[in-house]
């Protein structure tokens, strides 16, 4: 269906891996195929797998086994013939074929080009082209399937009524500034007014979704900090379930930050473990008390290990007064050394959350895991739990809702109706700026920028 | 080939597109004939009797400025002045007059006599005579041929009209006059893909069967505002028209006997302007309104024929009488001229480039409700268009156009061309995204440079214009810099007024956004002298600028940010097949329409905006090397 030049690329990620995937994508792809193939009479019927050997392009040794899948036009990702190729993932064999295809006159794809001629042909919107990008990037499950449903159109569709509210006011606006020779409803603008605020809270809660769109997509930075020895590198194992952090006996054995990511009910959290804080002589451990500072300054979240087993040092003090300047919770490990007494420490508490723990036998771990994502999580959900995970579309629909916001303002001014339309058309606009109807064509390209190759 | 007659530019059609074209045509220097049907009908207004409305009465103004005549005949024919939507913003105001139906035409047939280089033809014109793919003359049925190398055709309702009353339909370009047939038969020749369309108009009634006391009198304007930048004052005694309503009545009849309206029988097929809808339209389309408005409005000074605005109706005329009976105060009216409606052929305007040039045939013109509009205005601007350019092109200068960001008629002009029509297409203000810039007050800043600089614009004209520009802008810098304070007298008299405090001391500019204070207030705050040297409508023109110039402002940035690449040129060695990624469909969308600039291949229809993309990474890309 495309004019002009056939493109390749390795779809898959460069590397040793035990299948490496060649996209071939354009007018030519079947012709160059058949020619990589030395098999002018392969003739493969679309959307089926074929196996063939592939040979070297002089020499004629057999270089591989490939399976071999032809996507006719406009079947297929671009809406383009496309052939893609499953060879074993060898970095220098996957090279030798592409080369061979280069040679053969291929081009080699540019970064997000083969979104591009799907975007191009129809065959994807762009939100939907967003989403690709994303659920390439997902670290999560849950990150996955946000960005399956905006592959599915989803977000077109959530928009489509709110495009369809703004005209529904645009239109009696605009006919009672044309058609004044006709009588008009007289509450028009009391009407009006209470259909404004009620889309202007449907695009604000649609926008609010992406603090939790963004952990989802960002994830969530949680630091451990603690006086030392309390557990905090035990806990954070028992986090990870992993022995990484090495912890000892010794008081201030972990010196410098660990940080990993887990995934807490489909959000990415990155636990940083820190260096307990004391004031020590020791320049290293200085060092580390110093990054413990800025750690717990960047997190989202903070969770105080308090030794639940031992009174409160002057040092816990510390930690707790650092920590609640941000939002924080608090551990109280050991649970398996003695009971605990909560009641000691909810008074310092200022009215954070407070779990009892052990590292040793994994206890309370799992409610720990909970409360780190509780307050974060998914409450503020649109209708149907969808939600915005794009910094883009988010901008957008502030705007959008501030467009309305001034345009209801002006209509309770009493402002004439062509300068109440303004800014309602300017949330149409915003609005369309998100499916890419009326993008601006730099706003595309700063899309396509943060494509990679292959894609 | 032997012609009767050498001319430069033919005009086929002497209706509101087909004089603006001869005048400006002859004005521009060009022999021009106009040729019509009917030499006493010249300028008829088949319909409504009336100029202007709302963004339609912009369309007059920018003509006016531009150096057309629309303006000058109505403001000296007009008997009802009125500013429409006055409690609305300035920007979506505009005047509207109703004319004197006969004096119109007289006032345009002298207008046109007056002009040197225009000759005036009567005929019927059968055929376009062409020779190598360009227009090189018309043959009339009376088997004169006449040559010239550009024809502007503005043939109106009449080209394969068919009037429709009840069940009976007749061939006609408007009632009482012929319609033109042989014409439509060699456009389609031609190849040009033509269409149907249908309008319609009410019964005329004799004014001396009207009981008058049982409607609402609506009074001219006190103050008239012209359409004509150059006219003064209004001379026509002005008249007043009367509101009326149908009632249930009314609508239990026209739907008890719908299947005799052809439009509800079937019969008629073309598609009319859901805007202008039938009395039998609004009756089924909006069962749950019990009423419909109605206007009753003299014809002119001379008559006692009176236009039933608002009951344009097909039924059969015995029918039109019975129900018009059953208005209140029309008991006992007479209908003089029953109502009808009327379908006639247009051609698709997508074949049209912005000069009006057919893309078929060279120094073919087409204009006016040919090209499935509506309306004398829409008419009229389009046939100003098009004889400047029939002009232009005989004369080898370069085509003139104008922009929708500038002026209604580019609007309009660039919705024709890009994206044709499905029904009558007509003017609304919204049709414009930069209606805030576009009042009708501004007309002449907007547009008189180019009328000056196509010679359309006389000395005199030039100079008024120039006068009024220094006006405006010296009586800007007097209300931004004047400041009333506490210790002015007037100061407190005007915050009494207000009801608020104004701060320790405010401007005139600040004081007229204030809710409650009218252009006229600020008038009389003038002092004494400047009073004399400026006018009210000075005034209002300068505090809509002021009321409209942030707005204007941040639709600026935000319209710059999307069309901020417009204004790239596509260079004409760009093949857009050679484009990498362009799919063929998006190829043959831009070789259709050869794009001169990157914003007018954004406003082809159907393109994609990855398409968009690659088009204009492709021109960046071509700036850079």
């Amino acid at each position: 269906m495309h004019a002009t030049d056939t493109i390749v690329a390795l779809s898959t990620p460069p590397g040793r891996s035990g299948i490496g995937v060649i996209r071939i994508s354009g007018p030519d792809a079947l012709a160059l195929t058949r020619s990589l193939l030395r098999d002018e009479s392969f003739k493969p019927e679309p959307q089926r797998v074929f196996l063939k050997p592939l040979r070297e392009l002089d020499g004629g040794e057999v270089l591989d086994q490939a399976l071999v899948t032809y996507f006719k036009s406009p079947r297929s990702f671009t809406g383009e013939d496309v052939v893609e190729l499953s060879c074993h993932g060898s970095p220098p064999l996957l090279l030798s074929i592409i080369d061979s295809l280069l040679y053969l006159g291929a081009r080699a794809a540019d970064a997000g080009e083969f979104t591009m001629r799907a975007l191009s042909s129809g065959r994807l919107n762009l939100t939907q082209a967003e989403a690709i990008r994303d659920l390439i990037d997902a670290q999560t499950h849950a990150a996955v399937r946000q960005a399956a449903r905006q592959l599915g159109g989803e977000l077109s569709a959530r928009l489509q009524p709110l495009k369809d509210s703004l005209l529904e006011i645009i239109v009696p606006l605009e006919s009672s500034l044309e058609f004044v020779e006709d009588d008009l409803p007289e509450d028009l603008a009391a009407q009006v007014s209470q259909k404004l605020s009620t889309l202007a809270e449907t695009v604000k809660s649609l926008a609010g979704t992406f603090r939790t769109g963004r952990l989802l997509k960002e994830g969530l930075h949680v630091t451990l900090a603690g006086r030392p020895n309390v557990g905090k590198s035990s806990i954070f194992n028992g986090l990870l379930r992993l022995e990484r952090a090495i912890v000892t006996e010794i008081p201030g054995t972990t010196r410098d930050t660990l940080s990993e990511v887990i995934d807490v009910e489909g959000v990415p959290v990155l636990i940083t473990d820190t260096a307990g804080v004391r004031t020590s002589s020791d320049k290293i451990e200085q060092l580390g008390v110093e990054r413990t500072r800025r750690a717990i300054v960047d997190a989202d979240l903070i969770v105080v290990v308090l030794d639940g087993s031992q009174p409160l040092a002057p040092e816990d003090l510390e930690v707790i007064e650092d920590a609640a300047q941000s939002r924080f919770i608090i551990a109280l490990n050991k649970n398996d050394l003695s009971a605990h007494d909560a009641d000691r420490v909810r008074d310092l508490s200022n009215g954070a959350t407070i779990l009892s723990v052990s590292a040793k036998t994994g206890a309370g771990l799992d409610s720990l895991c909970a409360a780190i994502v509780e307050p974060f999580s998914a409450h503020e959900t649109f209708a149907g739990n969808f939600i915005i995970t794009n910094a883009r579309h988010y901008d957008l629909l502030r705007r959008t809702e501030n467009a309305i916001l001034t345009s209801k303002d002006l209509l309770s001014r009493r402002a004439s109706e062509e300068l109440v339309l303004v800014g309602l058309y300017d949330a149409l606009r915003f609005l369309g700026e998100v499916t890419g109807e009326t993008t601006p064509e730099d706003v595309l390209s700063q899309i396509f920028s943060t494509f990679c190759i292959g894609k | 080939m032997s012609f009767d007659e050498v001319f430069d530019v033919i005009v086929i059609g002497a209706g509101h597109a087909g004089c603006e074209a001869a005048s400006a045509s002859a004005r521009i220097g060009t022999q021009t004939a106009l040729v019509t049907l009917n030499l006493d009908m010249i300028g008829q207004m088949s319909c409504n009797p009336a100029v202007g409305g709302i963004a339609k009465g912009n369309l007059v103004r920018e003509i006016d400025a531009l150096g057309g005549i629309m303006g000058h005949v109505i403001d000296r024919t007009g008997i009802q002045f009125r500013l429409l939507n006055r409690s609305r913003g300035p920007a979506v105001q505009a005047p509207r007059a109703q004319a004197d139906r006969a004096l119109y035409r007289t006032e345009m047939r002298r207008t046109l006599e007056a002009t040197p280089n225009l000759h005036l033809r009567q005929g019927l014109v059968i055929d376009f005579i062409i020779e190598n793919g360009s227009v090189i003359g018309v043959e009339l049925q009376d088997t004169r041929r006449l040559r010239a190398d550009a024809v502007v055709v503005a043939t109106g309702t009449f080209l394969n009209g068919l009037i429709h009353t009840g069940r009976r339909t007749y061939t006609a370009g408007r009632a009482g006059e012929p319609a033109s047939i042989e014409l439509a038969e060699s456009l389609k020749h031609l190849g040009f893909p033509v269409g149907r369309l249908k309008t319609g108009t009410p019964p005329r009634l004799d004014g001396r069967t009207i009981d008058w006391d049982a409607f609402e009198p609506q009074p001219a304007d006190e103050r008239p505002v012209p359409f004509s930048f150059a006219t003064e004052t209004i001379e026509q005694p002005q008249i007043t028209c009367f509101i009326g309503y149908t009632n249930e009545g009314v609508h239990d009849s026209i739907r008890s006997n719908i299947n005799e309206s052809p439009l509800y029988s079937g019969q008629i097929k073309g598609v009319g302007p859901r805007y202008c809808p039938s009395i039998e339209d609004k009756v089924v389309k909006f069962p749950d309104k019990s009423r419909h408005q109605l206007f009753l409005e003299p014809e002119g000074h001379d008559t006692y024929e009176v236009y039933l605005n608002g009951f344009s109706t097909s039924l059969p005329s015995e029918l039109q009488q019975e129900i018009v009976h059953k208005i209140p105060g029309l008991e006992e009216a007479k209908i003089i001229r029953p109502g009808y409606a009327i379908e006639y052929d247009f051609v698709d305007p997508r074949g049209l480039t912005p000069f009006l040039q057919t893309t078929k045939i060279r120094g073919l013109f087409f204009a006016g409700q040919l090209n499935g509009t509506t309306g004398y205005e829409e008419a009229a601007c389009q046939g100003f268009i098009a004889g400047v350019n029939a002009a232009l092109s005989v004369q080898g200068r370069e085509g003139f156009r104008l922009r929708r960001e500038e002026s209604y008629i580019g609007v309009l002009i660039d919705d024709l061309i890009n994206h044709g029509v499905d029904e009558p297409y007509r003017m609304f203000t919204s049709r414009a995204e930069h209606r805030l810039s576009l009042r009708h007050d501004t007309s002449d800043t907007r547009l008189s440079p180019y009328g000056r600089e196509l010679g359309l614009v006389g000395d005199s004209a030039w100079d008024r214009f120039n006068q009024r520009f220094d006006r405006i802008a010296r009586l800007k810098i007097y209300l931004e810099e004047t400041r009333l304070k506490r210790s002015d007298e007037r100061y407190y008299e005007l915050s009494n007024l207000l009801g608020r405090d104004l701060g320790d001391s405010v401007s005139l500019a600040q004081l007229s956004q204030y809710q409650n204070v009218d252009n006229e207030l600020i008038f009389r705050l003038l002092p004494g002298k400047m009073r004399s040297n400026f006018t009210i409508g000075d005034i209002e023109t300068t505090l809509a600028d002021i009321l409209y110039s942030g707005y204007i402002q941040s639709q600026r940035v935000n319209f710059e940010r999307i069309y901020q690449h417009d204004k790239l040129e596509i260079p004409q060695s760009l093949k857009f097949s050679q484009i990498s990624g362009l799919s063929r469909e998006m190829v043959e969308r831009l070789e259709r329409s050869q794009p001169q600039s990157f914003g007018q291949a954004r406003q082809i229809p159907g393109m994609t905006p990855a398409a968009l993309f690659l088009l204009l990474y492709q021109l960046k890309h071509a700036q850079a090397a």
